[in-house]
């Protein structure tokens, strides 16, 4: 658990350097409890830097999305490195997003936050249909504590806790350049509730779910926008030549684009739930993800974001890779 | 009358082990199941997830990937990505609801003609048994 006065008073040191460009935090958002991405240019915007249960969003997301324009001739490119909040996956992201060379470590400069799981916005406004009129949030021990403008609630965190934070393995960083406040002890084996269920259901049950769950999908694309993973300057998706995935909604080409989606994040999916999270339609695209997750570390002990010295998990071999499915 | 189903399966060969290979058996009058359509590749690397999918989606009842045995590989390790790329497409494809003997791997090198239809055979009879491929077949839907 950390203060936030210890980060603001971090953040206002960090961009008070010279080789910094800007921090990248949380604050509370302007719509109800939400909490927004807060870009710390001066020491003075640190005091509106918040650290709660609701600071779901993946920063490291911000890393990739930074539009690079053609600079003029004879100017030199802006080489300040961008400081960065994160909580225990977003710092696998960042790491994994090391690993592929998709971000160089000279141009970071992480700042862990230990985290004990985030609120499932949809949880929190199921249980409490006030909290969107604002709401404060605080870990205390096992509980949450929700703070309306009328009184405080109590309710117990596994009721509120987001999917991928029941399963989290890695609540602390594992990998930043200082982590504020102490560490928690991590609380799960890493087993996805709900998968096995489906991995034991028939084929048929399993299409049956599948089909239902995509046949919703409005295919705006929020999941790959939002995914710190999914950073390719030419997406297969939008490519009309040639076109994997059609642009029509119905379920054939939403199947196809889901598949497509998961296949590009096996062995990288580091578990943050933001694609789960910002689906409009309320499809369990975690249970897809951390199927995958699953398998590629009972199968084959990689766990995406983990070691920065690896190399990525599809772009690598093991000459002993299982090959039972073989003819 | 109904006619009895007749499976469409896609093959992706390897040019330089599984190509030979069928080619082989094709020279040496080694009869087997005709209902592969043999694509070539350069390697089975090549074979990307999404030509297994796309392959589904308009028309095909089952795929097979077939390259060089490991450590044959005339790119040296493209087979050993193949497999593992191939492995993973096909747990997500089981997960999502497609039934696993649609799709299938193999290593059939050069010289293995007799091999190659063993394995036609093989899948031949895995997507006849699984029946027509109509989960998220492109044409079947119409609006």
């Amino acid at each position: 658990m950390v203060d936030q006065a210890v980060i603001r008073e971090k953040a206002k040191e960090i961009v008070s350097r010279e080789d910094v460009k800007h921090l990248v935090g949380w604050r509370k958002g302007t719509f109800g409890y939400r909490v927004s991405p807060h870009w710390v240019e001066t020491p003075e915007d640190a005091e509106k830097l918040i650290f709660s249960p609701l600071c779901s969003p993946n920063l490291t997301t911000y890393l990739t999305l930074e539009e690079k324009l053609p600079l003029p001739k004879g100017e030199e490119p802006d080489r300040r490195k961008t400081a960065l909040l994160v909580k225990g996956c977003d710092s696998r992201a960042a790491v994994q997003l090391l690993t592929e060379q998709g971000i160089e470590k000279e141009q970071v400069l992480i700042l862990g936050v230990p985290c004990r799981g985030v609120i499932d916005q949809r949880k929190l406004e199921e249980k409490f249909p006030e909290a969107l009129g604002g709401v404060e949030a605080e870990w205390d021990g096992d509980k949450i504590r929700l703070r309306f403008p009328e009184g405080e609630k109590e309710i117990a965190r596994e009721e509120l806790l987001a999917g991928n934070c029941l399963n989290c393995r890695y609540p602390n960083p594992v990998w930043a350049e200082e982590i504020l406040g102490d560490e928690v002890e991590p609380w799960s084996d890493g087993k996805a509730p709900g998968v096995e269920e489906l991995e034991k259901a028939s084929p048929d049950d399993r299409w049956a779910f599948w089909e239902k769950e995509f046949s919703r999908c409005l295919r705006c694309y929020s999941c790959r926008n939002v995914c710190p993973m999914c950073y390719c300057e030419d997406c297969i998706l939008d490519r009309l030549n040639p076109t994997w995935v059609y642009r029509s909604v119905n379920y054939s080409e939403n199947t196809a684009f889901h598949i497509a989606r998961a296949f590009h994040l096996v062995g990288r999916c580091v578990g943050c739930g933001e694609c789960e999270r910002v689906c409009p339609a309320g499809i369990p695209l975690g249970k897809l993800n951390q199927k995958m997750v699953e398998e590629v570390r009972d199968k084959y002990g990689f766990e995406a974001g983990t070691d920065p010295e690896s190399l990525p998990f599809q772009a690598s071999y093991d000459p002993q890779d299982q090959e039972d499915f073989i003819l | 009358m109904s006619e009895p189903f007749e499976p469409n399966i896609v093959a992706f060969l390897c040019n330089w082990c599984s190509y030979a290979g069928a080619d082989l058996a094709g020279t040496s009058r080694v009869k087997y199941s005709s209902n592969i359509k043999i694509i070539r590749v350069m390697c089975s690397g090549r074979v990307n997830p999404l030509f297994v999918m796309n392959a589904l989606q308009q028309g095909a009842d089952g795929v097979l990937i077939s390259g060089c045995h490991p450590g044959d590989c005339h790119y040296l390790e493209g087979n050993m990505y193949a497999r593992r790329r191939f492995g993973l497409i096909k747990e997500l494809m089981e997960f999502v609801g497609v039934d696993p003997r649609r799709i299938h791997m193999s290593w059939v090198s050069a010289s293995e003609g007799g091999k190659w239809k063993d394995v036609v055979e093989k899948v031949v009879e895995d997507v006849r048994e699984a029946g027509p491929f109509e989960q998220f077949k492109r044409d079947k839907i119409n609006w």
